[in-house]
C-alpha cells in the first residue's frame, strides 16, 4: 500500500520520481513544500478516485497525513471499510 | 461588455496564414486559472500560427477583468461567453469553436445549448459534474486548516453549502462565493442537447498510455449512446491547471489542433 500510496503522490505533487526514496516515517504534511492546500485536495481528490471509497470532512486530520506509514495506514482502513 | 469591461486576449494569424476560423476560451474556476495561463497562452499561440483567431476572456471578477469575484454569478459568466461568441463572430465572419479548460467547460456546453449551435466545443479535462468540482473546492477550505494546524473549530463542507444555500456568500482560499456564483455551478453537469456539434474531449496523464477516468469514459459513452459525436484522447502531460510552474505540454497541444475541424471559410 506504502507503494501504491507513494506512486499517487509522485505523480500529483510533480516529485518526478523524488517520492521513490520516500519510507513509512517519511514526512508529508508541512515536509513537502508541493504540499500546498491545492496539492492536498489533488491528493484527496485522487485517492477516492482511485481506490472509489469516499472520504467525509470529520475523516480528514493532520495525523493521517503525518507521514506516508500514516496516509498508507489510512487508506487502508478506509479500504477496508468499504468491502 | 454588459457591466463593465472584461479584460481579453486576442491572437490572431500572421499575414498570409489561411483563416480557418475563430475560437472562444473559457478559462477555469478560481486558482486552476491562475495556474493554466500560461499552458492556454501557449495553446492560443499555437492555434493562431495554424489560422485560428483566438479569443481569450477573462470572465466577470476574475484575472484582470472590472469586478470582485465575490460579485460574480454563474449567469454573468454565461453572458461574457455568450457576447465573447457574439463580438468573435462580428469580427471573424465566422462562428466560434468552444474550448473550454475544467469548469470552463460546463460554460462551453451551456452556452453552446442556449446558442443552439456551435462548429465544435473542444474540452479540456472537463469537469463532468459542477456539484463534485465545487465540493472539491469547497474542501481547499479544511486542507487550509489541516496545513496550518487549526483543527479546532473548523469549517466543514457540509456547513459552507448550507450557508450557501441560505443565501449567505462564504470565503474559501482567499475566494469570496456568492450563492448565485455556486449554486448554478452545483447543479451543472457536462451535457449539450444539440446533437450535432462534435465534440472533441482531451485529458491528461502523468503517464504514457493511460486511458480515460473511468467517469470519463462513463460519461462520454452515455453522450455518444445518445447521438453525440465524441472525439476522446489521453496525452502525456501534467495537470498544469493544479499548480503554477507546470512543464510545458507540447503532446497537449498537438493533439488539440490534429482534433480540430477544419474551419468553414468566412462567410
Amino acid at each position: 500500500m506504502e507503494q501504491e500510496v507513494l506512486v499517487i503522490l509522485d505523480e500529483v505533487l510533480s516529485l518526478k520520481g523524488r517520492a521513490a526514496t520516500m519510507t513509512g516515517e517519511s514526512p508529508l504534511l508541512g515536509a513537502i513544500p508541493e504540499l500546498d492546500s491545492m496539492a492536498l485536495v489533488a491528493v484527496i481528490t485522487t485517492l477516492e478516485e482511485r481506490f472509489g471509497f469516499t472520504i467525509a470532512d470529520d475523516e480528514l486530520d493532520g495525523a493521517s497525513f503525518a507521514t506516508l506509514g500514516t496516509l498508507s495506514a489510512f487508506v487502508t482502513t478506509k479500504l477496508q471499510s468499504v468491502s | 461588455m454588459g457591466q463593465g469591461k472584461r479584460f481579453c486576449l486576442l491572437h490572431e494569424p500572421q499575414n498570409g496564414a489561411a483563416r480557418r476560423g475563430a475560437v472562444l476560451f473559457v478559462h477555469p474556476f478560481a486558482e486552476e486559472m491562475n495556474n493554466s495561463r500560461r499552458i492556454a497562452a501557449l495553446q492560443a499561440r499555437a492555434f493562431a500560427d495554424a489560422g485560428w483567431t483566438v479569443l481569450q476572456i477573462d470572465l466577470f471578477g476574475c484575472g484582470d477583468s472590472e469586478g470582485d469575484f465575490g460579485e460574480a454569478s454563474w449567469q454573468r459568466w454565461l453572458d461574457d461567453v455568450i457576447e465573447g461568441v457574439g463580438w468573435l463572430r462580428q469580427k471573424t465572419g465566422c462562428s466560434p469553436v468552444l474550448w473550454g479548460l475544467r469548469a470552463g467547460c460546463l460554460l462551453c456546453v451551456q452556452a453552446a445549448t442556449a446558442m443552439d449551435a456551435a462548429p465544435q466545443l473542444v474540452l479540456w479535462q472537463p469537469v463532468i459534474s459542477g456539484k463534485q468540482h465545487l465540493q472539491q473546492f469547497l474542501r481547499l477550505k479544511i486542507a487550509h486548516q489541516l496545513i496550518d494546524g487549526a483543527d479546532e473549530g473548523r469549517t466543514g463542507t457540509q456547513q459552507l453549502l448550507e450557508q450557501l444555500a441560505r443565501g449567505e456568500m462564504i470565503e474559501v482560499a482567499g475566494y469570496w462565493i456568492s450563492p448565485a456564483l455556486a449554486l448554478p455551478l452545483e447543479a451543472a453537469e457536462l451535457d449539450i442537447t444539440n446533437k450535432h456539434v462534435p465534440i472533441a474531449w482531451v485529458e491528461v496523464s502523468g503517464s504514457a498510455g493511460s486511458t480515460l477516468s473511468p467517469a470519463s469514459r462513463m460519461r462520454i459513452q452515455n453522450l455518444q449512446d445518445s447521438g453525440r459525436r465524441v472525439e476522446a484522447r489521453v496525452v502525456e502531460a501534467p495537470a498544469f491547471w493544479q499548480s503554477p510552474g507546470s512543464g510545458d505540454c507540447p503532446a497537449l497541444i498537438e493533439a488539440t489542433l490534429s482534433m480540430m475541424r477544419t474551419g468553414s471559410p468566412p462567410q
